[in-house]
């Protein structure tokens, strides 16, 4: 038996549009090697600047590639219009994210730990929380998560998003647990989201069992010509439909697989909160609406009410359990949950404005998010952040610019117009009318109004309240966190103002290739 | 005949500038900070005249055009093009826009002049002025858009200024409660007006006004619709306006500073639920149903408010009630429909003036009063401000309807009208009309005699009371000869409303169904009046008791705000509290009626489901699990049953 | 590898698969239940095997040898036992409570998880009737064999996510290297001449520590060995034992007693 070696070949490779994925992944083993080689002292500044050369040149590339509609790899990887654009986005967002997490003149050292091994609590942990130096194992991990997202948001078969999915979650695990301080709430928190991450990973494989156990296949064109054509029963495809959907909408963080959210999101370092809210979204959406609009287009009508279902949920659940948070970092995450409710909205339109807006929404919210988790690591006292709502009381008179921005960022989660949350949900909502669901508009401006009160309390509290002894002071940002906070606040100032331009590539781009 | 609007060209192509000056000049305030102490508000008081004198430019360009294409469009850029739905960032200035930007420009500027001088001993003086240019720049961005998002987005920004500005003094609790109530109840209202926009996107497929109604005119939508289309947009328009049931944050918003409650609790802001009806007019006239519940909300209300109005102690409220009183007017004759479009739009001008003229007065006087709201405490005033007491006699003589002041040509045709309505409806609404016109004048008596004559009633700290300076009797004298000539000059002059407006709202009106002539009408709205203010002067000619007094069943009733903050209160907040016991914490001090009941509703629903958050991580998974089932349930149960 | 196994014709099973896959079925089943049932952690591991084996058989029945030896390598063979030796080295008398806090987390558990399973199965019991099985032969003989036909998807169509696990790898040994690995830096390492000074500081006893006591009673490590003069060597138990006495807070009322 010998292996029919003519038979064989490798199939082909588009190189120039797998660079970012090959320029992130690379970039991230050059990244361990310089963990492994390189002094401590001089750690930092290499991994700061490969890490952004990476993302700035993966960027660079994915503009350039803005062209490219082809399978390649065998037909495992689809880069067309939402691809690349969905890809340009992680980028982008990546480069901001990075921006915060990269902060070092807030606290001595920044926000993550300098050995995590050491046990939380011990006389050898308070040495090391004063340790000017920190682990710089949070940038190649930085990169390898956002080399899984690409490859996720642009996998054309269960499997190599099944893979993607497994490589952007395994950094994501490690980076939340590595919080400088409060480091058992920061470790509690890695291993609440690597137990229901994998919970939910095994549900994912489940349905693709299921689906492959339908069509033969596991290719998304596969899937698809098996729902045109097969006469099996259909019974596996919708088992199958239902737990591939959930392993999604787990990472996508909407009801009732959103129970991680918060806890997680309060745990870690806030730099990683940040990524997280912003390119676990985009990333998660961006698997969400290639499956169900490439691989299931065909049984709209059956998922329809029930995804439409989970999304009345989560916009329900995010906005009505906001309400009563008393800690900043749990209401932007609750407020993250209603979010992927509103998107879920333009994802149901079904159509290529629904794709638009979707894509749209992606960005818009992501630049938003970032900046104001970009705020509260300012926020600080003795300990650390400050996330206590208590705490914020009077903060407008302690430092007029930064609660300004907060107040801008709250009114652009509040969808006031002229920010970019007020286009993101109208063009979201607008689709999903496009698409025959008016219903899950309704509900969407019930729960926006809802979701209003909170901010606003954030605001009349940071306003409307004598500042107190316990009111931490703003620090003052080093040039890293006000790039992020001059590019989020821009972002939203300027996508809720002339949002026409990115409306126009969101639609260039929405076309799907089979 | 299409509704089509021509583009700008000429002058009117740079219409743009009238937004852009306010706003360039709120963002320079705001964001400069403490460098533009020095003249901040001068720069502030500045762009408004700019805009006001352009205001005046593209009125006569205007006038130039003929007739029926009196109309300039102006798209700026694609605002929102998601698929079908293409939403410009455009801009329409026609007849009724026209009106609206010399009313808040100009009532604006004397508004911002008066400001000088009475926030001239405040710290927070420019960021005042910035906040007041911002509300300028969105008010004329709401009556300038070509397009229903524009209009919202103006809205919201109106909104907000005015959240800002009734928390200014942030100090006060009471300020900052109102504040919160308003952008609450206000938050409703916009609920409505946002499910409209969506629905006119579902029915219409745009969100134009020409193609809006273009589509309600070629049948393009059935009468449900339209129906439910008017009473979303109703709903917006009477939180904005203070219209029942959403009246109870406009009397509360007399926290903010009086200059505040004269621009945009009275003169501006809350006619903007107005404006929306009208310039909706289309679509109102195309549903019998829809008008009667206009007509109805706006002559409930306007009773409802002069009640209040005639108990009330607080010089300021009492004006604000009777703000909400004569915005019921107002929602009354765009209901009415036909040549009653032009009317309310007269009323709502002339309003603008006297209204604001008055606050202003009430300002002054609070002015040299230690800043005393309580007319109880209060008395013999004339002879110590005469130009106050004279500006806000004009005032209080044009608002009860005295001829030949404005309010007599404003508001005794909106009566008139009531009454020609068809069927016995037309009674009904006419007599409401009528009698409102009654406690109009009962109320506003009480509330100038016991300010102006009759004994002192001061406190011992005043010793003298002093008239207020220049720049702020300047505007109160100018917006008194407003209130003198606007009337007559806005009905018979060259510059007469009803055909300026002819072209918006072009309808021919329905006349004919006549059940009392005009002079009738007249004639029994001025004796009315004249009933009211006898009662007024007989009863406080000597003044009145300093304190509150016991007091028959109406009264009492009136005092607590005719039971409309208690009937939310058991209709809506005992129910969501006995939910919520003491289950969690809420901060819902001070937000009362309504608002709390819903606000203790979702507080509490939402400690329940906060209890499912345990902390376990197992719990998570069982829910997950839980998850599971549901959904792979339901998808067979689709897809399957 | 058999044909006689290798040929078991599509959509058919031969009577040997039948028998087989009835006896190992169920084994796996029990594995799969004891191990979420066992109290202890090597019992749990050990069940957890035996599911592996079991599934292991199941690959190779059903034409998969290649998936089905690695199952028993890697899986069982590799990755259980070094479960095994953590959890022996760590002791595996973990002291974890397994009394459940949460009012109604086992009986909800149980109830959804029934029911899933039995939504589940009956839904693919009903869609097996309509389900022709494919087999591997065919895909089997495309490349001339089973581990050839892996080798020719994982080069050709998987190739971008095969590499792509590579990264996962890398990922994983960071992650354990940081979690794990504590870096002993320049100033904190001691050289012998350190090392020895402080052996023999004051305070501190050179030679090597007495075992715990040995009695007929006990022979606990937790007991102190007695001393000449009849006292407790303190010396004799390790630190890191808790104390057996109850605390004060631990013996104070709960609120549970009648």
């Amino acid at each position: 038996m010998t292996i029919a070696q003519d038979a064989l070949q490798l199939p082909h490779l588009n190189y120039g549009a797998l660079a970012p994925m090959l320029i992130l992944f690379g970039a991230a083993a050059v990244g361990v090697l310089i963990e492994a080689f390189v002094p401590r002292r001089s750690r930092y500044a290499l991994q700061l600047v490969l890490g952004l050369g990476a993302l700035v040149a993966a960027l660079i590339v994915v503009i350039t590639e803005s062209g490219t509609r082809e399978l390649t790899a065998g037909a495992a990887i689809a880069l067309d219009g939402p691809a690349l654009f969905l890809q340009g986005s992680l980028a982008a967002l990546g480069i901001v994210a990075l921006l915060l997490i990269a902060e070092r003149t807030l606290e001595p050292g920044g926000p993550f730990v300098a050995a995590a091994a050491v046990t939380a609590g011990t006389e050898e942990d308070r040495t090391q929380a004063a340790r000017e130096d920190a682990g710089t194992e949070v940038y190649p991990l930085l990169l390898f998560a956002l080399g899984g997202m690409m490859l996720f948001v642009s996998a054309n078969d269960l499997l190599t998003m099944f893979v993607a999915l497994e490589v952007f979650s395994l950094p994501l695990y490690l980076m939340c647990g590595l919080a400088r301080r409060r480091r058992l709430l920061s470790q509690e928190s890695a291993m609440k989201y690597f137990l229901l991450g994998s919970f939910a990973s095994a549900f994912f494989l489940f349905g693709i069992a299921m689906l492959y156990g339908f069509s033969g296949q596991i290719s998304f064109a596969g899937i698809h010509s098996a729902i045109q054509t097969s006469t099996q029963s259909t019974t596996l495809l919708y088992i199958g439909l239902a737990l591939v959907a959930l392993g999604l909408l787990f990472k996508a963080a909407a009801a009732p697989f959103h129970v991680w959210i918060p806890d997680v999101y309060q745990g870690a370092p806030t730099p990683i909160t940040a990524f997280m809210s912003a390119c676990t979204k985009v990333a998660a959406f961006g698997a969400l609406i290639r499956v169900l609009y490439v691989a299931f287009q065909g049984t709209d009508w059956d998922f329809r009410p029930v995804i439409g279902a989970i999304a009345v949920l989560t916009m329900l659940v995010g906005s009505i359990l906001s309400v009563t948070q008393t800690d900043i970092k749990r209401l932007l995450a609750y407020s993250s949950i209603a979010n992927a409710g509103y998107i879920l909205v333009g994802v149901l339109g079904l159509s290529k404005d629904g794709l638009s807006s979707t894509l749209f929404y992606l960005v818009t919210y992501g630049f938003t998010v970032i900046a104001a988790f970009g705020v509260v690591t300012l926020v600080r006292d003795a300990d650390g952040e400050a996330t206590h709502l208590s705490r914020w009381a009077g903060l407008g008179r302690r430092s007029p610019l930064y609660a300004g921005l907060f107040t801008f960022l709250m009114l652009a989660f509040a969808g006031i117009p002229l920010t970019s949350g007020f286009t993101g949900k109208f063009a979201v909502f607008a689709a999903a009318i496009g698409g025959g669901q008016s219903w899950l508009v309704v509900f969407g401006v019930v729960s926006s109004m809802i979701l209003a009160f909170p901010y606003l309390r954030v605001v009349v509290m940071m306003w409307l309240s004598e500042p107190g002894e316990s009111t931490p002071t703003v620090s003052i940002p080093g040039a890293l966190t006000s790039a992020t906070l001059a590019i989020g606040g821009l972002a939203t100032l300027v996508l809720g103002v002339v949002p026409a331009p990115l409306l126009d590539l969101t639609n260039h781009a929405a076309q799907f290739i089979r | 005949m299409p509704v089509h609007f021509a583009a700008a060209h000429g002058t009117l192509s740079s219409i743009w500038l009238l937004v852009a000056i306010p706003l360039a000049s709120a963002a320079i305030l705001l964001l400069f900070g403490r460098f533009t102490e020095r003249w901040g508000h001068l720069l502030g008081v500045a762009s408004v005249l700019a805009s006001f004198i352009l205001g005046l430019i593209y009125f006569f360009s205007l006038r130039g055009l003929s007739s029926p294409y009196r109309a300039a469009s102006l798209n700026l850029f694609d605002f929102i093009p998601v698929g079908g739905l293409k939403v410009q960032f455009g801009l329409l200035y026609d007849p009724l826009s026209a009106i609206f930007v010399l009313l808040i420009t100009g009532v604006g500027f004397l508004i911002h002049l008066y400001a000088v001088g009475y926030m001239s001993h405040d710290e927070g003086r420019r960021r005042f002025f910035g906040y007041f240019n911002l509300f300028v720049a969105a008010m004329l961005l709401l009556v300038l858009g070509n397009n229903y998002v524009i209009t919202f987005v103006g809205w919201e920004g109106v909104g907000l200024a005015s959240y800002l500005l009734i928390s200014f003094w942030y100090d006060r609790p009471a300020a900052a409660t109102a504040g919160k109530k308003a952008f609450i109840m206000n938050r409703v209202g916009d609920a409505g007006f946002v499910t409209a926009i969506f629905l006119m996107f579902a029915t219409f497929g745009s969100v134009n006004f020409a193609d809006v109604f273009n589509g309600v005119a070629s049948h393009g939508a059935g009468q449900t619709t339209i129906l439910i289309l008017g009473l979303l947009l109703l709903l917006g328009a009477c939180g904005k306006s203070g219209q029942f049931p959403l009246q109870a944050w406009l009397p509360d918003a007399m926290e903010g500073p009086t200059p505040v409650s004269a621009l945009i609790h009275a003169a501006t802001m809350v006619t903007a639920g107005v404006y929306l009806i009208a310039r909706s007019n289309p679509l109102f006239t195309a549903n019998l149903t829809l008008q009667t519940v206009v007509v109805a909300v706006g002559a409930f209300t306007l009773l409802f408010g002069s009640i209040i109005g005639g108990a009330k102690d607080d010089i300021k409220r009492v004006l604000a009630w009777s703000t909400v009183s004569q915005i019921g007017y107002m929602f009354l004759g765009v209901g009415l429909g036909g040549a009653a479009y032009a009317l309310a739009l007269i009323h709502l001008l002339a309003h603008g003036f006297f209204k604001a003229g008055l606050f202003l007065g009430a300002g002054s006087v609070m002015h040299s009063m230690k800043d005393r709201t309580d007319i109880r405490r209060f008395g013999g005033l004339w002879r110590y401000m005469p130009i106050t007491w004279a500006t806000f006699g004009l005032g209080y003589l044009s608002i009860i309807g005295i001829p030949p002041l404005s309010g007599f040509f404003s508001k005794d045709p909106i009566i008139e009208s009531a009454f020609n309505r068809a069927g016995w409806t037309g009674w009904l609404f006419g007599s409401a009309a009528l009698l409102g016109a009654g406690l109009t004048a009962f109320y506003m008596t009480r509330l100038f005699v016991l300010t102006f004559h009759g004994p002192k009633r001061w406190t011992e700290d005043i010793e003298h009371p002093h008239e207020s300076p220049a720049v702020m009797t300047i505007p109160l004298v100018l917006l008194a000869v407003g209130s003198i000539a606007a009337g007559a000059l806005f009905v018979y002059s060259p510059f007469n409303v009803k055909d300026w407006l002819r072209p918006v709202f072009n309808n021919p009106a329905a006349e004919g169904h006549e059940h009392i002539g005009q002079w009738w009408a007249t004639g029994m709205t001025f004796v009315v009046v004249l009933i009211g203010l006898a009662i007024g002067l007989l009863l406080f000619r000597r003044g009145t008791a300093p304190q509150e007094q016991p007091a028959g069943p109406v009264v009492a009733a009136a005092r607590a705000n005719l039971f409309g903050d208690m009937f939310n209160e058991t209709v809506f907040e005992k129910p969501g509290l006995y939910l919520t016991r003491a289950l969690v914490y809420l901060d819902n001090r001070g937000i009362d009626g309504l608002v709390n009941g819903l606000a203790a509703l979702v507080g509490g629903s939402s400690g329940r489901l906060r209890r499912t958050q345990t902390g376990f991580v197992r719990s998570y998974a069982l829910s997950m699990l839980g998850g599971a089932l549901l959904i792979v349930a339901a998808m067979l149960a689709v897809a399957l049953g | 590898m058999s044909h006689s196994i290798l040929a078991a014709a599509a959509g058919q099973m031969g009577t040997g698969e039948k028998v087989f896959f009835w006896i190992f079925g169920p084994l796996a089943l029990i594995g799969a239940i004891g191990m979420v049932w066992a109290r202890n952690a090597v019992h749990s591991a050990l069940f957890l095997v035996l599911t592996m084996l079991s599934l292991g058989v199941f690959y190779v029945l059903q034409a998969g040898p290649f998936i089905g030896m690695v199952q028993i390598i890697v899986y069982t063979g590799a990755i259980m036992m070094l479960f095994l030796f953590v959890l022996m080295l760590v002791g595996r008398d973990s002291s974890d409570a397994l009394i459940e806090t949460l009012r109604g987390q086992r009986t909800a558990a149980i109830l959804i998880g029934l029911g899933f399973a039995g939504l589940v199965c009956t839904a693919i019991a009903r869609a097996m009737g309509s389900v022709s099985a494919k087999g591997l032969d065919a895909a089997n003989q495309a490349n001339g064999g089973n581990v050839q036909g892996i080798a020719a998807l994982l080069f050709t169509k998987y190739v971008f996510a095969f590499e792509v696990t590579s990264a996962l790898l890398i990922t994983a040994a960071v992650g354990a290297m940081i979690l794990a690995h504590v870096e002993r830096r320049r100033e904190n390492r001691l050289s012998q001449v350190d090392l020895m000074k402080a052996r023999f500081a004051p305070g501190n006893y050179p030679g090597p520590k007495p075992g715990p006591g040995v009695y007929a009673t006990s022979d606990s490590v937790a007991t102190p060995a007695l001393l000449p003069d009849g006292t407790f060597a303190d010396r004799s138990v390790s630190k890191i034992l808790p104390t057996r006495e109850l605390s004060g807070a631990e013996s104070a009322p709960k609120g549970t007693e009648r």
